[in-house]
């Protein structure tokens, strides 16, 4: 007797904890905890946002012209001499003929000739030093990292995990994984920053024998394609300057007669990769304010609904005579 | 199993109004861990562990079939990401049971939060064995060096934060469990942990429901920065929401999945209610979750790519295909009550989603004119290996811990069938000195 009016009296309380929660309750319960506070901090962080990619205070640069190029690959000998890098002979054992940037060639000339018999061109690949580099906002533990005054990404080799995203995040494939050893590094270029602290240029760039590439501050550059352009109507692909706002402009600028496609330079428009894809993820993250309203929202919920699991338990537990499984 | 002997006194027991109906869970009991089955799993295992030193001896090069264009290798883009996804049912059948309260869920939860637990377990030390400078992952414990907008970072930090923190704490009660039926001397201790869980369980159950959301989306947007190199069929703004849904439905497909097939292999009643409640929020997680990838192809003009004559519009039509007729497989079932059905529809949506998550990263990946890759022998052997070591601890872990859903019934025989071998007698024993459950404590010691 005694149970029964036990269990009259939790009736109405049994009711509203049984019953799963009702749209209405899980929407109450989330507003309660803050969506409004929320929601502006992460609507509102899109002013924040726009201070949050830094412009390097001098960004350092090169500027190679493709249409004046003639292959000569000396850049690449003097790349390897100036990284301290041995020539890749893999492919006969004999000379230095890297098929793609890789583990020991930061810096590569290739050719793209049509089959058509068009225009063909000689093309330079190397870092981009992206305003907004993809690498950096993959890097989980911030192992590449852009300086804050000559613009140039960097890698340190104590903080990278070996992931190997940048080689995915990249837009142009030129950080390079070390395949062969137990420790493996990233390589890629480094504008040479051992070489400018000393005084000198690039390798690649002091020894161009026709100024292909020309090392300076990215302003002078820029003015100085613009120059070229002005001076020389007709001549390159689009009248246009290949980083000037490409991928969120990039401190390694390009000029051809060829589109730059061709060349492996995608045309990615003005927004950098990580700015037009991560947009939302930044957002949504921002403060950990959306994250935390979700957590108290289901901690709330899942109370309630523990509550009602275990009296279930504990009813089954007497009716079975067996201790019950929470 | 041998219960054929041990049929129960008329009378004692009342049969239940659903004979079948899932209402405790019980180890696997009566039979032996030991099998070729297991043997030929902890053979790879093996096998696999010496591989993984060989591969971290001479560098990824060699031991594996990734390449410049191709940095990443199925350890990551099968183990971590698809695996993982399969393997998320502790998030998805936790949220579909804590959270919008379908009750009956609650008895496939242990199976759930054994599989995850395996799954993730088996990904991250996969995650370890593939990055090149492992030694450098404790910066996972300095947060001011995360760059946490970093999809990878997320991954990386959430997925080992949730699988060592709130998914391992879930996992605890079945132990507990055991210890307190194996000694009456463990009771008061065990019940005194059992207490404190209980008290921090809506905290750590919300902490595991947090984390997974998180980081299946982020693995999903791991993709975004690939760019145009992913095919427009796969590149999308939503590949993070679409990634947190294909993990969805296909948890579901694991836990209900393998209980079907755990209940066929030991002979274990089937509850036609609890399958039929998951198939159904399956079957509409599918169906929503092909409206929305097929709206999202449309609007972004990229569903004209799948008509044109290339291998990855049939990657694609493959993958709709596998998940749509799951889908609609799991529906069926609930009309025509055939379990072959249902289990098809759960196989067949999980290969699809599997699929789904795998082409991104892989099938669908362009880095370039004649790039390719396909996984070496050494690379795959290491991957089976792993997969094989959850899968003989999923073995071991179900014949000594209560995770399979069964009626009370097979509780009693449980019980009955120790009582009538003794203690000792098995080291696979559920009980040893003491309460069988069903009567007062014998004397114990």
């Amino acid at each position: 007797m005694r149970n029964e009016s036990k269990t009259l009296a939790l009736k109405p309380r049994r009711k509203r904890t049984d019953v799963a929660i009702t749209r209405r309750e899980l929407i109450t319960n989330i507003a309660k905890a803050g969506v409004p506070a929320a929601v502006g901090l992460t609507v509102g962080a899109e002013m924040l946002h726009a201070e949050e990619v830094p412009i390097p205070s001098a960004p350092l640069g090169l500027l190679y012209d493709a249409s004046l190029c003639i292959g000569c690959k000396a850049c690449e000998a003097a790349c390897n001499e100036a990284n301290n890098t041995p020539p890749d002979t893999s492919r006969d054992g004999l000379h230095q003929a890297p098929t793609d940037l890789n583990v020991f060639t930061r810096n590569i000339i290739k050719l793209y000739k049509p089959e058509d018999g068009s225009q063909s061109s000689f093309v330079k690949r190397q870092c981009m030093q992206c305003f907004d580099p993809g690498c950096v906002a993959g890097c989980p533990f911030e192992a590449l990292y852009k300086d804050q005054d000559s613009g140039v990404v960097h890698w340190d080799g104590d903080k990278c995990i070996g992931c190997r995203y940048c080689t995915i995040a990249c837009p142009y494939s030129v950080p390079r994984f070390q395949w062969l050893g137990l420790d493996p590094v990233i390589t890629k270029c480094e504008l040479c920053s051992h070489r400018l602290a000393k005084g000198l240029k690039p390798g690649c760039t002091s020894v161009c024998p026709v100024g292909a590439v020309i090392f300076g501050p990215r302003t002078a550059l820029l003015l100085e394609a613009k120059r070229r352009i002005k001076n020389n109507p007709g001549r390159y692909y689009q009248d246009r300057v290949y980083g000037e706002t490409d991928n969120g402009g990039t401190q390694a600028l390009y000029l051809s007669r060829v589109p730059f496609d061709k060349l492996g330079l995608p045309d990615i428009g003005p927004e950098s990769g990580p700015s037009s894809t991560l947009r939302w993820q930044k957002r949504i993250y921002s403060y950990f304010a959306l994250p935390a309203v979700l957590y108290a929202a289901l901690v709330t919920v899942i109370r309630r609904n523990q509550h009602g699991h275990e009296q279930e338990a504990h009813q089954q537990e007497k009716e079975t005579g067996l201790r019950a499984q929470i | 199993m041998s219960t054929a002997t041990l049929t129960n006194p008329p009378g004692i027991f009342p049969p239940a109004p659903n004979q079948n109906r899932w209402e405790r869970a019980v180890p696997v009991y009566g039979v032996s861990v030991f099998n070729k089955f297991f043997f030929l799993l902890v053979g790879l295992a093996i096998l696999s562990g010496f591989l993984t030193i060989y591969r971290e001896a001479v560098g990824l090069g060699p031991a594996s079939g990734m390449n410049d264009k191709f940095g990443w290798g199925i350890w990551k883009t099968f183990n971590v990401v698809v695996l993982t996804a399969w393997g998320s049912g502790a998030f998805a059948v936790g949220i579909a049971a804590w959270v919008f309260g379908r009750k009956r869920l609650h008895t496939l939860m242990r199976m759930a939060l054994l599989t995850s637990m395996l799954a993730y377990a088996c990904g991250l030390c996969l995650l370890g064995v593939d990055v090149g400078r492992p030694w450098n992952f404790y910066w996972v414990l300095f947060p001011w060096n995360w760059n946490v907008h970093s999809p990878m970072a997320e991954v990386a930090i959430c997925m080992s934060v949730y699988a060592s923190i709130p998914l391992a704490l879930e996992n605890i009660p079945p132990i507990l469990e055991r210890l307190w039926h194996f000694d009456v001397r463990l009771q008061p201790v065990v019940e005194k942990l059992e207490h404190a869980l209980h008290k921090f369980f809506p905290f750590i159950v919300a902490l595991a429901y947090l984390l997974p959301g998180m980081h299946q989306s982020s693995l999903g947007a791991l993709m975004l920065l690939g760019g145009q190199r992913v095919h427009p069929l796969w590149q999308t703004p939503f590949l993070p929401l679409l990634y947190v849904g294909a993990a969805s439905f296909m948890s579901f497909g694991c836990v209900a999945g393998v209980t079907m097939l755990c209940c066929l292999v030991w002979k274990r009643p089937i509850d036609r209610d609890v399958l039929e409640e998951a198939a159904r929020i399956t079957a509409w997680i599918i169906f929503a979750w092909l409206v929305i990838r097929n709206l999202d192809l449309l609007f972004r003009g990229a569903l004209f790519t799948a008509f044109h004559p290339t291998e990855y519009a049939l990657i694609f039509w493959i993958e709709t295909f596998l998940i749509g007729y799951g889908g609609w497989l799991l529906l069926q079932s609930l009309k025509d009550r055939k379990l072959r059905t249902m289990f098809l529809g759960y196989t067949l949506s999980s290969v699809g989603g599997m699929l789904y998550r795998f082409s991104p990263t892989t099938l669908a990946y362009m880095p370039g004119p004649k790039a390719t890759y396909f996984p070496s022998v050494i690379e795959l052997l290491i991957a089976i290996g792993f997969a094989s070591t959850g899968i003989a601890i999923f073995l071991v872990m179900v014949k000594l811990f209560a995770i399979l859903p069964a009626p009370v019934q097979e509780w009693h025989n449980m019980a009955l069938y120790f009582r009538a071998r003794g203690p000792y007698s098995n080291w696979t024993k559920y009980f040893n000195f003491g309460f069988f459950g069903d009567t007062e404590p014998t004397e114990s010691d």
